[in-house]
């Protein structure tokens, strides 16, 4: 499914140089739950941002479901990240000047639903994060953990193959982040999809299949959710 | 393709919803004023001209004017040409005139001016100069020893006043003494002063034909020119061609070919301000335009980079902006419209006066289409380029730097 090689990222700040990824090599099966883990600066999210298409890396190469990405025209990521990829962002990164529901239902019109079936799938997936209500107001309107479940809901509306997760209940309670973990288990179960996500939590290693665990860049170790 | 097109309207219907209210308002009254302001000065300008030509036709050449062919100084058989002209389909009548050169004595000042020999009773039905006395009154038909003179050879008793050498505010009753070019010298009362407002016709004379005979010594059966007002309905060209076909040999003209190809010029650089002043509001325009969406994608860049990274096209999301970019535009242009039809009435009511007389502004609509076309073009480039340009950047630069 993901093939990762090499992966580097580095970030030059004057005469200092940043190592954010130094040489990932990743392989993750179709259908996978995998989780990251790692100390805060260790690379998670430019990880998930140079596989979710968002940034190029400075090194390595990553193919997803057979396609080289990085090769692919910048308009052709774009169709990628639309059609194949659902990201969550550690801060959720919302359209301001849309309604909860609308940043639910964009990418479903982007892929060419119209406006009711659009809806109809977003209301369906607010409600099953727990966020029936409050989807006419702005993201400004809503707290936090409502804004994070927004953006739960707006990265599957398209079911993705893979869904790329920042540590997406970094910012909900037990209940709603149970709810958003069995929304995956489920989503992963039923439909297959690969999900990638980070998280520190404990009570997650439970839904994954493998953790990958990053320190300065590299993989520190790779296993069962099972070991320490 | 209509996906991107349906997602733009998406974005961009919500962005003007949720953006802020008074920049909206704001824009769209900067784009209401730059269309007044490209749509008020042709019109004025336009009004102008009509004013310019009306004037022309009224008080100089009449709708057609026949002068002697070349190489004559006079028309000859002029009675009988009349009656021929008269006799043209389109015609409505046809006025005989003698100008003749003369020195003008009064109030101790002296002036040479051309003086006019015409008929009143054809002349009130060919020109309009009958309409304008400013005093006294305009010929009945069969006076002798009286003489019209124009407001500017009347002029005014201070020389400052006056705009070409006058007679010193000579006034209705008093006498003129008139030296002609042929050697007669005569005396006439003022019978009325004309003012039309054009510069040349005020500064002449007008006598009877009977006194032009009685000057000239005996029947006058020539003219320096011959005035044709043709009906109501009736199109120049089609009976300036009719009367060469009737056998008029002396050369015709339209009023419009007869205006002088100075005049012809000034109504060029009438043409070169009025496009000076519309590339200027374009450019206002475009940069207006410009800042407006450079300011908005801006503090857009974190939205933009959002969109694109949840995989709505860089095109997609131009679009957006060019489609707000026409809603300022468009409702700029109904705005734009609403003031010009206000002006438009108010100038209608209250005519801007100028010293040659009383202009209102006409609007064109063909100079109003092709101003609302040239302000959409220019401001959709004008948006296009920054949009273009800052859905350019990076996506994590961008969301890292709101
Ligand atoms: N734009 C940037 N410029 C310079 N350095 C950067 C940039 N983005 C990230 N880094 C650095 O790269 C390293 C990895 O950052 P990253 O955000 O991937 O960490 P993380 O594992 O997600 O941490 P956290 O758990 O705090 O979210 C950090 O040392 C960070 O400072
Ligand atoms: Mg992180």
């Amino acid at each position: 499914m993901i093939r990762v090689e090499g992966l580097r990222k580095i970030y030059r700040m004057g005469a200092v140089e940043v190592r954010a990824l130094d040489g990932v090599t990743l392989g993750i099966r179709q259908g996978e739950f995998v989780g990251v883990t790692g100390p805060s600066g260790s690379g998670k999210s430019t990880l998930l941002h140079l596989v979710g298409l968002l940034d190029p890396p400075s090194g390595g190469g990553i193919s997803i479901q057979g396609t080289d990405v990085l090769a692919l025209s910048d308009d052709e990521q774009t169709q990628f990240r639309l059609t194949r990829i659902g990201y969550i962002f550690q801060d959720y990164a919302l359209v301001p000047d849309l309604t909860a529901l609308e940043n639910v239902v964009l990418p479903a019109l982007a892929l060419g639903l119209g406006e009711r079936e659009g809806a109809e799938r977003a209301n369906t997936l607010l409600s099953r994060v727990g966020l029936a209500e409050r989807t006419d107001h702005l993201p400004a309107e809503l707290s936090g953990g409502e804004q994070q479940r927004i953006a739960v809901a707006r990265a599957l509306v398209n079911e993705p193959v893979l869904l790329l997760a920042d540590e997406p209940c970094a910012n909900l309670d037990t209940s709603a982040s149970a709810m958003v973990m069995d929304l995956f288990a489920s989503i992963n179960r039923e439909l297959g999809q690969t999900v990638l996500m980070v998280s520190h939590e404990d009570e997650h290693r439970r839904y994954f299949d493998r953790i990958v665990r990053l320190r300065d860049g590299r993989v520190e170790e790779e296993g069962e959710p099972g070991q320490p | 393709m209509l996906e991107r097109e349906k997602v733009a309207l998406y974005l961009a219907s919500r962005s003007l919803a949720r953006g802020s209210r008074t920049g909206l308002v704001l824009n769209v009254a900067i784009i209401g004023l730059i269309f007044t302001n490209m749509i008020l000065l042709p019109s004025i300008i336009s009004g102008s001209v009509d004013l310019f030509n009306e004037q022309t036709i009224d008080f100089q050449t009449g709708d057609i004017q026949v002068r002697p062919g070349e190489g004559d100084q006079y028309i000859d058989r002029a009675g009988t040409l009349l009656e021929t002209v008269n006799r043209v389909p389109g015609v409505r009548r046809a006025s005989a005139r003698y100008s003749i050169g003369a020195t003008f004595s009064a109030r101790n000042r002296s002036v040479s001016v051309p003086v006019t020999a015409l008929d009143p009773r054809n002349e009130v039905e060919v020109t309009r100069i009958h309409e304008t006395m400013a005093d006294g009154e305009f010929f009945s038909g069969g006076e002798q020893g009286e003489i019209l003179l124009g407001q500017y050879l009347a002029g005014n008793e201070d020389p400052r006043k006056d705009f070409y050498a006058s007679l010193g505010g000579v006034r209705v009753g008093e006498r003129v003494r008139v030296a002609y070019a042929n050697g007669a010298v005569r005396e006439y009362v003022v019978k009325g002063i004309f003012e039309t407002k054009s510069y040349i016709v005020d500064y002449t004379a007008l006598v009877t034909w009977d006194d032009l005979e009685s000057v000239a010594g005996g029947r006058v059966d020539e003219a320096t020119e011959i005035l044709v007002r043709v009906d109501r309905d009736a199109d120049p060209d089609r009976v300036k061609t009719a009367l060469l076909g009737a056998g008029v040999q002396e050369e015709v003209k339209t009023w419009r070919e007869a205006i002088t190809s100075a005049v012809e010029e000034s109504l060029e650089t009438f043409g070169i301000i009025n496009s000076i002043s519309m590339v200027v509001s374009l450019v206002i325009a475009v940069v207006v335009i410009f800042i407006v969406i450079t300011i908005k994608a801006m503090n857009q860049r974190r939205q933009i980079a959002i969109l694109k990274a949840i995989g709505i096209h860089r095109s997609t999301i131009v679009r957006s902006y060019l489609l707000q970019v026409l809603a300022i535009c468009g409702l700029g242009t109904l705005l734009g419209l609403a003031m010009v039809g206000a002006l438009g009435a108010w100038f209608t009511a209250h005519p801007l006066v100028f010293p040659d007389g009383v202009v209102v502004p006409r609007f064109e609509p063909a100079s109003l289409v092709e101003n609302t076309v040239w302000l959409f073009a220019a401001s959709l480039v004008a948006g296009y380029v920054p949009a273009w340009r800052i859905t350019r950047e990076n996506i994590l630069a961008a969301m890292k730097a709101a």
